[in-house]
């Protein structure tokens, strides 16, 4: 007789039923209220033998085996940690490569995690000759990657653009000759276009990314020059002449706690100038006074919720809302890809700073724990072992209990390393706006799934193979 | 007669798993029939990653062991000593002519 037992699932109870999620799997199946019922019933029943379940219920339940939510009781099978395992970056290809083009930049954004663009040491340029060199290494260390992205980052990278036109040049040549898809992307401050970076913008199809805040006094709080005054005027016109060009932008929007209040509005003006398509990132708090209040996270979720509600009904009509955030989210709960680390940084993805040093990821460029080798020695494996172990470590026993871990797992390292690490907060700080938002983002997408052939299901699952 | 389904899988994970336990329903019918040939990737002495995920015993065995128990009553075949189409070993046949003997020639990646 076999006996069963239950995998770890999340249940969130809807009008018609429940919605089913496999934590470990990241499966997600919608129950009618006769299989919610008997899930109910049953579920405390643990080891469970089919056998001895009357006929009405064991049907449900073998559909929940099938589903692997009930799954054969091994006595002897030593039982698998809950926790996200831990992966090993030996023998990941290098995949992405975030370039510190320019250490310096000539915006002071209030929020800025870069401490003026020099990430804490003084201002200085990528040197075009290192440029080029990290481009060839990024293919050299691409192994079996179909595909290479090479992101021209900063500081404001536009400050150096000697070095942006080397290291594209460099890559196109390195991927034209071993026949691999390169991706090249920026993000800028949209201040410093000129007619020759417009072209070569264009003729190299660069994704460009501007940081814009939303309505020009906001805007100009959050990002005045370095001398002081806005550059709302001198952003919109750069995201002007980027339209006149035809390059398509995305907007990147990054807002401090007292603004969370304000995320349709600024959403609404963004749209309105015409951009392709807008992120919007909760500020790290790289200060204390940056740290949300409960009330502050209600807002936040409050203001994605909203937009949310406005993509459902866009969706309805056939039309997506290009709300990036929301559009990320579906594309991964429609793939259910379960993920074992939150994200590339150290698996493939690493960043260069200005002076040849590679880092976990770009946020982290500066911080001398996260560090791992140089351009001249290759990235140092032992380093990025022991910062991602560090990293994961504080939140291992947090994760083994959450429905979301296969989801999130863990959360961004820099955004952990500021919160426990500089200001001493419980690892799990973020945990109460991500759960909430990844069960806001199932249940919009279970609503979504109910017509399979609307144009925007179909955009979801093309997103999340890009 | 079919019956009614109370569980809908939403997402492609979901239908994955969907179709692999429809996929196992045939195998398990596919064994009781005559013997097919083995499946998956095995070799000689590592007997392979693909975990039985079937209730049926032996739960949680590597699958060309669990496919022993029932391949074994046809025409007697051992599947998990047959290096199937996927091993890496192409000139199997010509490096390792007794196996007890010769094993050491086999160079795996």
């Amino acid at each position: 007789m076999q006996a069963y037992t239950w995998a770890d699932h999340r249940l969130f109870p809807t009008q018609e039923g429940a919605l089913l999620f496999g934590v470990d799997h990241a499966s997600l199946f919608a129950l009618d209220s006769r299989a919610r019922d008997t899930l109910g019933r049953w579920r405390s029943a643990d080891p469970l033998a089919l056998e001895d379940v009357p006929e009405e219920a064991r049907g449900v339940l073998e559909e929940l085996r099938d589903a692997q939510v009930l799954v054969p009781l091994v006595p002897h099978r030593r039982p698998r940690p809950a926790a996200v395992p831990e992966l090993d970056p030996a023998g990941v290809p290098l995949e992405t490569l975030v370039l510190e083009v320019a250490q310096t930049c000539n915006l002071r954004c209030s929020y800025c995690y870069a401490h003026g663009g020099t990430y804490g040491g003084t201002p200085r340029l990528l040197d075009p000759e290192t440029a080029r060199r990290a481009a060839r290494t990024l293919l050299e260390r691409s192994g079996d990657r179909r595909g290479v992205t090479l992101v021209l980052f900063g500081g404001e990278p536009l400050l150096n653009f000697p070095a942006v036109r080397a290291a594209v040049e460099e890559a196109e040549a390195a991927a034209s000759a071993a026949g691999k898809e390169l991706t090249l992307s920026l993000t800028t401050n949209g201040t410093l276009f000129t007619p020759e970076i417009l072209a070569f913008l264009r003729d190299h199809r660069v994704l460009v990314s501007v940081s814009i805040d939303g309505p020009p006094e906001l805007h100009d709080r959050n990002r005045p020059y370095s001398g002081g005054g806005g550059t709302y005027g001198d952003v919109t016109a750069g995201l002007a002449a980027l339209a006149q060009w035809g390059i398509p932008a995305a907007a990147r929007v990054t807002l401090a706690p007292r603004q969370w209040d304000r995320i349709p509005e600024v959403f609404d003006h963004l749209l309105g100038l015409g951009v392709r398509e807008v992120g919007i990132a909760p500020a790290s708090p790289v200060t204390p006074e940056l740290l949300p209040t409960a009330d502050q996270e209600e807002d936040l979720l409050r203001g994605f919720r909203t937009l949310a509600e406005r993509f459902e009904t866009e969706a309805r009509q056939g039309r997506c809302l290009p709300f990036a955030n929301l559009l990320d989210l579906l594309g991964r709960l429609h793939a259910g890809r379960a993920k074992g680390a939150p994200c590339g940084a150290g698996y493939g993805y690493l960043a260069l700073d200005a002076d040849g040093r590679y880092f976990l990821c770009h946020r982290l460029a500066g911080e001398e724990d996260f560090a791992a080798g140089d351009l001249e020695t290759g990235p140092d494996l032992e380093k990025l072992r022991s910062a991602l172990r560090a990293a994961a470590a504080p939140r291992r026993e947090l994760c083994a209990h959450c429905w979301a871990r296969r989801l999130c797992a863990g959360g961004c390292h820099y955004e952990n390393h500021l919160r426990e690490n500089l200001l001493g907060r419980a690892p799990g700080d973020s945990c109460r706006f991500i759960r909430p938002w990844l069960e806001l983002g199932l249940r919009l997408y279970a609503r979504l799934r109910a017509e399979p052939e609307n144009p925007v299901m179909q955009r979801i699952a093309r997103r999340q193979e890009c | 007669m079919m019956k009614q389904k109370t569980i809908q899988a939403l997402n492609e994970k979901a239908r994955a798993i969907e179709r692999l336990a429809q996929g196992e329903a045939k195998n398990v019918e596919a064994l009781s029939g005559p013997p097919a040939m083995p499946q998956g990737c095995t070799t000689i002495f590592d007997t392979g990653w693909e975990t039985n995920p079937r209730p049926e015993y032996p739960v949680g065995n590597c699958q060309p062991s669990a496919r022993d128990y029932s391949g074994c009553a046809g025409d007697c075949w051992w599947p998990a000593q047959v290096p199937d189409g996927l091993t890496n070993q192409k000139v199997f046949h010509e490096d390792c002519l007794v196996i007890a003997k010769d094993f050491r020639n086999l160079k795996y990646d």
